[in-house]
Order: C-alpha cells, then structure tokens, then sequence
C-alpha cells in the first residue's frame, strides 16, 4: 500500500475517495488534511500529518488562497506582475522546503474558473488580464519547482478538459467547499496513479503490435503489400500512418517495439521493407514473431528473448478474440479494448497512461536501437565457440564512474526500475540517493558497458557501506541487458579492490529476495564469493577478485564532490 | 405519473452508481428503492451527502430543464425529510417538478 498525503485549501476528499477506491495497482492510502490549513501544513513540521513516511504527497491550491496579489487580480484590481512573481517564488520556497518530506509531491498547476475569465480582450491583458497571469504564475512556479527533482507538477488545465463545461461545479463548492466537479478529480487521480506506477518503475516498457488492420489496413497474404491501406489521400491511410508515426514516438520515450502477428514471415517482412508509406522498419522492432503459433505463447516468447516481464508489455490486435485470448492467458499483459474504426488508432494510443515515466534519459531515447543490435550480438554468440572467444570477439568495455552530476538521473532509474539483477531491489529519489553517498565510508559506482556493437549506456550499478573492519554491498544492480557477459565480475572486481585499499578484511553481499530477483542470487551462487548463510555472500580481502581478461576496463575520475545534495543544483531533471 | 417517476428513479440510480465510484465496496448504495440515503437508517456521511444532492440536482436540471436545491426546498417542506430513501427521495422531486411546472400533476 502506498501511503499518501493531500494537502489543499479546498476540500480535496473526493479526490482521495477516488484514489482510495482506485482498484489499479499501486493501491494508495491517501488522508487529506483539513482544508484551509495549507499555510499551517507547510510551515509547521511538528504536525501529526508528517509524522509516518510518506511516498508521496498532493499540495493542490487555487492560486487566489496562497497569492494575495491574484486575488486581487480576481477583484479587477490592477497589479504589479513583480509582486505576483515574489509571492510565487514565496510559495514555490514553501513547497521546495518540504521535498525530503515524501519521495515525490506532486503539485497540480493553477486553474481559475470560467467565470472569471469573462473580461473579453482584457482577459490576456498586462496588469489585469486574469489568463495572462495565470499562465505567468504557471510558468514562474514550474521554473521554481525545476530546482527539485522529487516535485512533479501535473497539468491540471488537462482535467479542467476532460470535464468539460461543468468543471467548476458552484454547488458543490457552496455546499462543502469542493470547487470542481468530479470529472476533474476523477482525470486527477487517473493522472496521479499513473504517475506513481511511474516512480515505481511500473510504467510499460514494450509495445507488441499486429499487423494486418492494426499496423496497416488490410490483409497482407491476400491482397499483398501493394494493395494494402496505408497512406495516400485516405482517411484511413492517413491514421494508420499517423498510428506508426505515435508508435515511433513512444520508441523516444524508452519504450520498444515488437510484432506478434499470424502471418508468413518472408511476406509480412517484406511489406515492412517495401511498402512506401511505412514509418515504422525492420530495424524498429527489437523482435517479431510471425507465423500461425498461439498469440499468448509468442508474446511469452518475445518477452523471454528481450528480457523483459510480461508486466512490461502493451499488446495492440484489431481483432477482439486475439486481445481476450492474451488477456486470459497473460493477465500481466496490459490488452487496450482497441477501437473498430481505424482512424482513431492514433487516439487510442495517446490516450495510454502506463508509458508515464518521471524523466527520460539517453539511454530510454536508444533503447530501441540497442535491442536491434542485442539482436546481433545473439546472432554473432551463435556463431562463435566458446564464451571466452564471445567475449573476446565483442570487444567489451567497461567504463567506471562515480556518483556525479551527469549520471546521477539515470543512475536512479536504473536503481527504480531493475528488478530482475538486484540485490536489496532498493528504491530511492535522487536526493535521497544523494544523501546516502554523501556519508564518508559509503561508495557508488556506476558502469557503462559497450562493444563492437555500439554503447548498451549506463547499465550496471554498486554501491558499498563501511562497516568497521567489513564492507557491506548495498545496492548490485545490472541491467538484464548486459547480463551474461562477465560484467558482473567486472563489478565485483570493483568493489573488492576498493575495500582492499581501505584496509578492510571482508566484503560481504545480503541478497534480499523478491518475486523477480532471482537471477541476482544465481550469479552470487556461481560468482566465487563463499556462501555465510542462506542469503550472506562474502570475499576475504586477502585475496583479489579476478578481472575479466576479455574485458577492457576505464576509470573516469569525477564525483559526488562536486555537486550539491540539497536537491538546489541537482540535475535528476525530467527532459 | 408512474413514468416521470420511474424516470426520475433512473436519474437518482446513475447518481447511484457515479457517487460508488467514490465509495469502498462495504459503503456503496443499492439501486434500490428502500435504499437508505441520510438520517437514522442512511449509508452517507456529510460529504457523501453532499455529492449526491449535487449529482441529482445537476442531472434533474439537465433532464427537466428546471433548478432545483433539493435541501432548500426539503427545508422549506417541514419535518419529513425527503432523504430518508431513495424512494421517497424520488418522490419529493417529482413533487418539486409538478410544483415549478416543469411536469403535469
């Protein structure tokens, strides 16, 4: 359960009704505290409401409760935009003041009621203009609120949308002091759930695709590719291209693409390869299965071959008998109902919330590609002898870095999102992770891994804590997308020869086991390190800790020294 | 007459069902019309109470084309309270209608 807290000056239970009543995973926990004490609430620590640990934290406000100049705006007074900017940047202290008390606080953007935008061509004017200051106070708080990377703003103006004309709601608002309507709640904490299986790491990572009347209009093995809907000056066409140019989007967020498709192969392929209008090629998709196998068992198939959960995967079919078979026989796949008319593909897949992630970085913005050449890698293992001439042949480098400014984002996602290769499966904010290396006696260690192939990013994790004449391994976190390749080794290589330099005796690993982890504790089994008890590893220091032969290793100097950890210059910046 | 009721029923179950949306499972309200609302025998706290005066007042507004402030006018009815069930909850608008013209007695 997920424990949260919201915090307006207005009564926001409703939202908290919606968000407890949520049956979506994470289920939250979210008290509210009472309304009109949001001054109270941010200044005063001592309050029973943060007492427990929080995971994360709402502060809604209408802009005319916590800005005196706005409301004065509201009463058509005229107002000096400086002073509206000082008690913004006032406000935003408040918030920024209060980031270490939850791992993330979302805050909602300012909204004003229609009924006042009714000033007509004054209503974008200086000095008077309501919407001209509402987006200035939006856009000075968001600029604020950068400084922080646990405070995510959320754009509240898109729930106003959803609800439409009846997003203010005055009966509500005279009655119990609720100003909108529950469509706009009900948008919120849609918005707020995603947002929070995002921090967890629990955003969809794959998209499996069909292809006949999904990807394209048509049947491929009957009318062949020239004939197929795609393109052209055609209503359909023209969505079906503007679907794929959607799915090559999603490809910039981190998220990869696969088919599973009932079709021949040679013939599917080369409709991908020849097809004029095609957006999306062969080499943006990391995997396919086409043939005439069981969709459920191909998507299993897929998932197996890129390492990935099934919880990580989006499967989009035309046809409504292949989405129920998956959706009963791989209850983790998330299935879209998908719509019968074509051209409102495009709408459907934007209107997907699971790909919410809190930053994107390099490595989510090639991921794609690196399957493709993981693709080839696979290809070349086959082809080679032994896993020594592998190594040998892929040319591996291992590059090794500590914490600094420039990885610590992507550092924190890997930490957030590996579940598979970790060892405490340990799940931090930047600032808190910060924090934690900060404290003399304690290391991290961040990997980048490439080879012939190109550059798998930063892929690899270790961290270590002093304990007297010991070294405990904190955080042993490897992408599954290096896994196999002695990396592993390479890691632990790393943290013996800096304990060895501390003068310490023994380095010792406590694998705490998860439903996923697995594969963590089967490499600590095989890794060399002597087994204490059930789940202790440990390596006497008097002894070194091979490296890899076949891999080249380089240190890169830069780290936590030089950057702040109070969360003012911290660069965990969603991109 | 059985109509405008059985009508105005409907309207009261879909605020039914918006307003469980908002409730845990043991909580929600029966489409029902025996189905306490607020008072000795109601299922709602004050601000659940809340929600559905405002829910009901929005859809009746919408169907009928005519306001209503349903705790106002019960206020102004006497002791009885409308909000006792759903059934007589129907009832009491559908008394309101005829009053404000917006249906035939």
């Amino acid at each position: 359960m997920v424990k949260g807290l919201l915090v307006s000056d207005f009564n926001v239970e409703n939202l908290s009704a919606y968000l407890k009543n949520d049956v979506s995973e994470p289920r939250v926990d979210t008290p509210a505290i009472p309304y009109g004490q949001i001054g109270r609430a941010l200044l005063d620590p001592s309050l029973p409401c943060w007492q427990s640990d929080l995971d994360f934290i709402v502060i809604w406000t209408r802009p005319e409760a916590v800005l005196e100049t706005f409301g004065n705006l509201l009463a058509f007074s005229s107002v000096d935009v400086k002073r509206l900017y000082e008690e913004v940047d006032e406000y935003a202290a408040h918030l920024l003041a209060i980031g270490h008390r939850a791992k993330v606080i979302f805050v909602p953007t300012w909204v004003v009621p229609t009924l006042h935008q009714g000033h007509g061509m004054l209503d974008l004017a200086p000095r008077v203009g309501i919407s001209r200051a509402l987006l200035q106070i939006n856009l000075r708080l968001l600029e604020n609120l950068e400084r922080a990377s646990n405070i995510v703003p959320l754009n509240a103006s898109k729930w106003i949308e959803a609800a439409g004309e009846k997003a203010f709601n005055s009966r509500l608002w005279y009655m119990a002091k609720v100003p909108f309507a529950n469509e706009v709640f009900k948008a919120a904490a849609k918005d707020i759930k995603a947002a929070l299986r995002g921090f967890g790491g629990r955003s969809r990572k794959l998209v499996i695709v069909d292809l006949d009347d999904t990807l394209w209009g048509g049947i491929v093995g009957d009318q062949g590719w020239e004939n197929l809907t795609l393109g052209g000056h055609d209503p359909v066409g023209e969505a079906l291209v503007d679907f794929q140019r959607e799915l090559k989007t999603l490809t910039r967020r981190g998220v990869v693409l696969a088919i599973v498709s009932k079709n021949e192969e040679s013939v599917a392929l080369e409709a991908i390869r020849k097809h004029p209008e095609m957006v999306l090629r062969l080499d943006d998709f990391a995997a396919w299965r086409i043939d005439w196998s069981d969709k459920a068992a191909n998507i299993v198939d897929v998932v197996e071959e890129l390492s990935l959960g099934l919880d990580s995967v989006v499967f989009i079919d035309d046809s409504p008998v292949e989405r129920a078979r998956v959706r009963d026989a791989l209850p983790d796949v998330l299935v879209p109902e998908w719509p019968a008319d074509r051209r409102l593909y495009p709408h459907a897949l934007r209107s997907l919330d699971c790909f919410d992630k809190p930053t994107i970085s390099d490595e989510d913005r090639h991921r794609s590609g690196m399957y493709v050449t993981e693709r080839r890698r696979v290809e070349l293992k086959h082809e080679a002898g032994t896993l020594e001439e592998w190594l040998r042949n892929l040319s591996i480098v291992v590059t090794v870095e500590s914490l600094n400014v420039a990885n610590v984002a992507r550092v924190v996602q890997l930490l957030n999102k590996t579940n598979q290769f970790n060892l405490s499966t340990r799940r931090v904010t930047g600032p808190e992770l910060l924090a934690w290396a900060s404290r003399d006696g304690r290391q991290l260690w961040a990997f980048r891994v490439g080879d012939k192939f190109g550059d798998s990013g930063l892929t690899g994790i270790a961290s270590v804590e002093r304990e007297g004449s010991r070294a405990r391994i904190e955080d042993f976190v490897l992408s599954c997308r290096v896994m196999g390749r002695k990396v592993e080794e390479t890691m632990l290589h790393i943290a013996v020869e800096w304990s060895r330099e501390a003068g310490l005796e023994e380095l010792y690993a406590v694998y705490k086991p998860t439903p996923k982890n697995k594969p963590c504790v089967e490499f600590l089994r095989t890794s060399g390190l002597q087994a204490r008890a059930e789940h202790v590893f440990a390596w006497p220091l008097r002894q070194e800790y091979p490296v890899c032969p076949e891999i080249r290793l380089i240190y890169q100097t830069g780290g936590l020294e030089e950057m702040s950890t109070d969360g003012a210059e911290d660069p965990d910046r969603r991109t | 007459m059985s109509i405008v009721r059985d009508q105005i029923l409907g309207i009261v179950y879909q605020c039914i069902d918006e307003l469980n949306e908002q409730l845990a499972p043991e909580q929600q309200l029966r489409k029902a019309p025996h189905t306490g609302l607020f008072g000795d025998s109601g299922m709602l706290d004050s601000l659940g109470f809340v929600n559905f005066v405002a829910l009901v007042e929005d859809k009746c507004e919408s169907c009928f084309r005519v306001a209503l402030s349903l705790t106002e006018d019960s206020a102004n009815q006497g002791d009885a309270s409308p909000f006792e069930s759903v059934g007589e909850l129907a009832d009491f608008i559908r008394q309101l209608l005829v009053n404000k013209k917006a249906i035939e007695e």
